[in-house]
């Protein structure tokens, strides 16, 4: 873009802002004014939702002209607008509304004439936070006001390829969170020098509540007040010093795998058409992908073809109960997991005693309100999936067990045999790791691991798989993915890990890791072939990975080699 | 390769539609049509033709998504790409409004100096 074009902008972006901070004491007013005349019950609705309406507006626009604070503070107050819309304007309502519209009357201390006025035109506007591509390093902010401790603290976050920034003043951070926002905020208890702990004074700093990313705290005193506001603040983990670095970036490696998690999957069994469409709707609202099915007779049909987290049900329905459904169910041993919740006005704790007999998980009891509903189906779903998790999953790094992974690798294999695309296997191996062990222990050598495993997740797509194969060997499926992308890809992870720099109990080291990788063939077998290299099967493809390592290993490690021979041919008969 | 030309952008805020505007035609040097709401973007779409929509997520009377869904009904409109424009957004909400047809979505308060590569960049991804 040209310079005048960039001048043309900043002028006209100064007129639009002109004309936007001319109205804005006047809307301020307006907002006033509304929550000023709440009256505490029912008849509030069209007020709150013209409140709604309008503070998301502000949230919006504060941020794109400058006022970056005041989007902030807004959006507070128009996610507590939401919040009571969704339920009964009740007492806890009633009371809460004249803090509301003291809250709302303080918006204008945010209202500040020279901010967002910047000498040039690129930075004009604080640029908002995109969304992170897969291949973007997670950005995490420490707060921590001992220097030293922050700084250690950032190298070994680096280190697992987390972008880190420091601030050892809470109100820096402040400033921060106006203009950007983080993944994730590790915040420290005790802020010393200002004699705040940071539990407690979060209250005072809007942009930072506002943030709405993972929080963690770190302390040196363990105590139940600070843990309570904590969790108060919504915080998801609490670590105590000496940081044990492993749990942290382990636990920072969840978090990560969360905010990509898709979206929780709700299968609606109602024989009332508008009850069901009611409750689509609000699972909808929150995000939730949610459907329904009005024949019971094809639940098992809808189960295999929605894959659904969660089944929520109608106790009564004209010719089945939902015991009679959940029953047919848990025939099924694939679906012996799946929460099934009933929905019911039965309040018969027997009768709810014996439905749960019969396969269901539990009830929710109608009438519900809608962020009663919401609440009960996502905390159900996320313990199905931690559970799943710890099925499937590895502790240590969080990647895949042996055996989930050899499954995925089968189901990823047939699948490319499918649609004619490649597919790449590849055998990863932590050299010497033996030798890291026995120098610097066990700890150190999980923390080598887990290393390896974050840098596996953040190098790779969102479609590739990962699992632990074994000690320090690691199996990667890469669908879609031909033989040279893999080799630069791999090499590329396998750099990144040699230039990291582990520290233990004050010793420095380094690591490299050898890989192998091989990629099927179905993409150029005619039909013909095709029936021939299903036979051949996926253990092929995973040998001739293997071997590819061994070569790795045995051409003096720390390389990517590939398979020498794409494995299938050999076994198609000429 | 062809390259994006005509924007559609349905926004009920005349600030943020104000600077959208100069950013897209500004910067990107697209041709933009605004329309404040759902049911202004229905009329209109056919006759404008785009070949990119933005969408306001939260809008009165149609929203995006509803507005999204109507839009995809049009025959002259079932492929258009369009990325959704909301506050805040978590990973799983983007997922979420993938799922709904959007090709993606731009988070607010956007970039005025960077908006039309976003758009541009979504486009031809």
């Amino acid at each position: 873009m040209g310079a005048s074009r960039q001048q043309d902008l900043a002028e006209q972006m100064a007129k639009l802002r002109a004309v936007y901070m001319a109205r804005l004491p006047v809307e301020l007013a307006e907002l006033q004014a509304l929550a000023g005349g709440l009256q505490g019950g029912e008849g509030d609705r069209p007020s709150l939702e013209a409140l709604y309406q309008r503070l998301h507006k502000l949230a919006g626009s504060g941020g794109t002209f400058g006022l970056a604070a005041l989007g902030a503070a807004a959006r507070v107050l128009e996610q507590r607008t939401r919040v009571w819309l969704a339920g009964a304007l009740d007492d806890g309502y009633a009371a809460a509304r004249r803090a509301f519209a003291a809250e709302l009357a303080e918006l204008v201390q945010w209202v500040v004439p020279g901010a967002g006025e910047r000498a040039t035109p690129s930075s004009a506007i604080p640029a908002a936070h995109a969304a992170h591509a897969p291949d973007e390093a997670i950005q995490v902010w420490v707060m921590e006001d001992d220097a030293a401790l922050g700084q250690q603290l950032v190298r070994q976050l680096e280190s697992f390829n987390y972008r880190v920034r420091l601030f050892t003043r809470i109100d820096e951070a402040e400033r921060a969170a106006q203009a950007e926002s983080p993944d994730m905020l590790i915040m420290d208890v005790m802020f010393e020098a200002e004699g705040r702990n940071s539990t407690a004074a979060l209250a005072d700093f809007p942009a930072l509540r506002a943030l709405g990313c993972p929080l963690l705290f770190i302390t040196s005193t363990d105590d139940f007040e600070s843990r309570v506001r904590a969790a108060r603040l919504g915080a998801v983990g609490y670590f105590l010093k000496p940081i044990d670095i492993p749990r942290l970036v382990n636990r920072m490696g969840q978090l990560v795998e969360q905010l990509s998690a898709p979206p929780q999957r709700v299968l609606v069994v109602d024989d009332d058409a508008d009850l069901a469409a009611h409750l689509c709707l609000v699972l909808r609202a929150a995000g939730m992908v949610a459907e329904v099915l009005r024949q019971p007779e094809a639940i098992m049909e809808a189960l295999a073809g929605f894959q659904p987290d969660l089944v929520l049900m109608d106790m009564h329905m004209p010719r089945y109960t939902g015991p009679e459904l959940a029953g047919v169910i848990r025939q099924h041993d694939k679906w012996t997991g799946l929460p099934i919740v009933y929905l019911s006005a039965e309040t018969d704790l027997e009768r709810q005693i014996a439905a749960m007999r019969r396969g269901g998980d539990d009830f929710i009891i109608k009438p519900v309100s809608d962020a009663q509903l919401v609440a009960a189906v996502r905390v159900r779903v996320e313990r199905a999936r931690q559970l799943a998790d710890q099925i499937n999953k590895d502790s240590l790094t969080g990647l895949l067990k042996h055996a989930s992974i050899k499954e995925v690798a089968s189901k990823e294999i047939r699948r490319a045999r499918r649609t004619g695309k490649p597919v790449t296997l590849a055998m990863l191996d932590i050299d010497h790791f033996k030798s890291v062990n026995d120098t610097y222990g066990h700890a150190a050598g999980d923390l080598v691991i887990s290393a390896l495993a974050t840098l596996l997740r953040q190098r790779l797509r969102q479609s590739d798989h990962l699992g632990r194969y074994g000690g320090e060997e690691f199996l990667v499926v890469l669908p879609e993915c031909a033989g040279a992308d893999a080799q630069r890809v791999l090499d590329d992870i396998r750099q990144r890990f040699a230039n990291l720099r582990f520290s233990y109990d004050g010793q420095n080291f380094a690591c490299s890791v050898s890989a192998g990788h091989s990629t099927s063939r179905h993409a150029v077998a005619d039909g013909e072939a095709n029936e021939a290299l299903a036979a051949a099967g996926d253990a092929d493809l995973l040998a001739a990975a293997d071997a590819a390592l061994y070569a790795a290993k045995r051409g003096g490690r720390n390389r990517v080699c590939a398979a020498a021979l794409e494995p299938s041919t050999a076994a198609v008969p000429a | 390769m062809s390259t994006l030309q005509r924007v559609m952008y349905v926004e009920d805020e005349p600030d943020i539609q104000a600077v959208a505007k100069l950013a897209l035609e500004l910067v990107g040097g697209f041709t933009v049509k605004v329309c404040s709401s759902g049911e202004e973007a229905l009329r209109e779409a056919e006759a404008f033709a785009p070949e990119m929509i933005l969408l306001d997520v939260m809008m009165p009377g149609m929203d995006g998504p509803t507005t999204l869904q109507a839009l995809r009904a049009l025959p002259a409109l079932a492929t258009v790409p369009v990325a959704f424009m909301t506050a805040k957004v978590q990973p799983a909400e983007v997922a979420h409004y993938k799922t709904l047809g959007a090709r993606d979505v731009i988070p607010k308060p956007f970039d005025p100096m960077t908006l039309a590569s976003q758009v541009r960049a979504i486009w031809e991804a």
